[in-house]
């Protein structure tokens, strides 16, 4: 029996439906809500098909179809799964701000599926062309939507600098595979592996030049300390469901790949642990302190990102390529990803038409009106800070046991002391939230959606925190 | 006679990430992203060249299409920016501060 249809099932129901959803809202066929359940209904689908293929051990789909192009393993499989999740929610949360501000197309949720296509793609991809291939198909989804909002200008400015920023580092990644092309002759990671199993890292100069670029494209998609200065910026100029998509679902699919490349051999990663060391610091650090100084929520919640891929990138240096597994990356991603889309769906219903409520200041008394939503966002918050018992400290935990575990001491203290400078943002809109007199009421004339998104989330946070991890 | 291809393609690259870098105006700083990517293509079929295999036309042909995606992309941008500001110069846009 051979299980290649059921491994790829997830990607093509995406893929399928993204197309339909398309050529539907061309021709007008299709209303902005049923739109959004029809979304739902495609992720929710791949999602079930994705959680059924539990086959064990690494498989090739269509090997000889597809000359080994791509690899499905348990990581991906996981991969996928989180990224499909972080779909559904953005569908769900999506229709109550669109709601609530007044504009939306059909063609929005079109993009959310073409975006996920790219990125269980790129989760499964087994060659660099391939990669480059899914992760542009993704990057281009996620630039039309956050300059979705054609009115305004702040978006308008937000896509300007991620286009350019985007489309530089494909520049890169293209360059990166030719060199790589150039000294293998092949773009293959078995073959990438191999040369560097037989010869070393250090072996070839192409083979050196082409990883450097390739890594910075990763480092750059992800964030890290020395390019992460865009991600405030355009954080902020997308809509709310669109950054919590882009905060979530892209950094799993990238974070994917990286580590699939990067662990393709021990000598690979050997010659990239020292900076990537100081890299996770940087980054870490430097997150923090752009978050300290905001006073925009979504901006503060951008710049945590940043430090959370430091946490990301610790889990990443500890990691063994001997025998990788990944599942503390994934276990992190997956916390992370429950926390933040529920943030996002939060703010998606409560900060009104045009979001207007953005700042710290605006959610003053929001506990005195509206206790439940406030209950849920501080739950939320306590798990990216990493207070137990929520998931967001059980990978917090992971991550740094696997730290000393590797022998990586100093980074697992610089990491407990960041966690603890981060819990300055966090607890201060908690202060806001609960301290204060309210000003305002909170209306907001939203659909059940949004609230019911964040109410499973807040659920997800404590149920993901009682799954045991083996290291 | 390959090594020159690659001398000429890395030329071209280091031009587009000077264009990138120094240029202010919008569609310049597109244009040399195309170059950058049409270096990796002359990488390309230089290295099919050296290693006589048809793989690396595949590649570059690939590169390309992508390319035109991000062109077409690219476009609709400065439109949408040129009936917001009426300029394309990237220093006016400020509005977003990190």
């Amino acid at each position: 029996m051979n299980h290649d249809f059921l491994l790829l099932l997830p990607v093509i129901i995406v893929g399928a439906g993204a197309v339909l959803l398309m050529l539907r809202a061309a021709f007008g066929k299709l209303a902005l809500d049923s739109a959004s359940v029809v979304c739902m209904c495609i992720f929710g689908l791949a999602f079930a098909a994705q959680a059924c293929s539990a086959l064990a051990g690494p498989e090739v789909p269509f090997k000889a179809a597809f000359n080994g192009m791509l690899m499905v393993t348990d990581f991906t499989r996981v991969a996928g799964l989180i990224i499909l999740g972080c779909g559904f929610f953005t569908a769900m949360s999506s229709r109550s701000y669109f709601k609530e501000n007044r504009f939306g197309l059909e063609e929005y949720y079109s993009l959310i599926t073409f975006a996920a296509f790219g990125m269980l793609l790129l989760t499964m991809s087994h060659e660099l062309m391939t990669a480059f291939i899914s992760l542009e198909i993704m990057s281009l989804s996620i630039y039309i939507l956050v300059g979705f909002n054609r009115r305004c200008v702040t978006c308008a400015e937000a896509v300007l600098k991620y286009l350019m920023l985007g489309a530089f580092t494909g520049g890169f990644f293209a360059m990166g595979t030719a060199l790589i092309y150039g000294g293998l002759k092949s773009t293959k990671f078995e073959v990438i592996a191999s040369a560097v199993a037989t010869h070393g890292f250090l072996h070839t100069p192409a083979l050196v030049g082409g990883a450097f670029f390739i890594i910075f494209a990763f480092l750059f998609k992800v964030a890290a300390f020395p390019f992460h200065a865009w991600v405030v910026d355009v954080y902020d100029g997308s809509s709310i469901p669109v950054t919590g998509f882009m905060a979530t679902a892209l950094k799993t699919a990238v974070f994917a790949i990286f580590a699939n490349f990067l662990m393709l051999d021990p000598g690979l990663k050997g010659a990239w642990v020292t900076y990537l060391f100081y890299i996770s610091i940087l980054t870490m650090f430097g997150g923090n302190l752009i978050a300290i100084g905001q006073g925009s929520i979504k901006r503060m919640l951008a710049a945590s990102g940043i430090v959370h891929t430091g946490y990301l990138l610790i889990a990443l240096v500890a990691v063994s390529a001997d025998r990788f597994t990944g599942s503390v990356i994934l276990y992190y991603l997956a916390a992370y990803s429950v926390s933040t889309l529920g943030i996002f769906a939060a703010l998606s219903y409560l900060s009104g038409a045009g979001e207007v409520r953005s700042q710290f200041e605006d959610f003053k008394g929001l506990a005195r009106t509206r206790p439940y939503s406030a209950a849920a966002i501080t739950i939320f918050l306590l798990s990216m800070a990493g207070i137990p018992p929520t998931a967001g400290f059980m990978g917090k935990f992971y991550v740094i046991t696997s730290a000393i575990q590797a022998g990586q001491v100093t980074l697992a203290v610089l990491g407990i002391v960041s966690s603890i400078l981060s819990m300055w943002y966090y607890l201060r809109l908690i202060i806001n939230m609960y301290f204060h007199d309210a000003h305002e009421s909170f209306e907001s004339e939203c659909t059940v959606f949004a609230p019911a998104c964040t109410l499973i989330l807040a659920v997800a946070v404590f149920a993901i925190s009682l799954y045991p991890i083996t290291l | 006679m390959i090594i020159n291809y690659l001398t000429l393609s890395i030329i071209l690259f280091c031009l587009g990430i000077l264009g990138v870098i120094s240029r202010r105006n919008v569609f310049t700083v597109f244009m040399s992203i195309e170059l950058m990517l049409n270096a990796a293509n002359l990488a390309f079929i230089t290295f099919a060249r050296l290693h006589v295999s048809m793989d690396g036309h595949v590649l570059a042909m690939l590169v390309i299409a992508v390319a035109a995606a991000e062109a077409a992309l690219a476009l609709a941008v400065v439109i949408l920016l040129h009936k917001h500001k009426g300029v394309l110069d990237t220093n006016i846009f400020s509005l977003l501060k990190g």
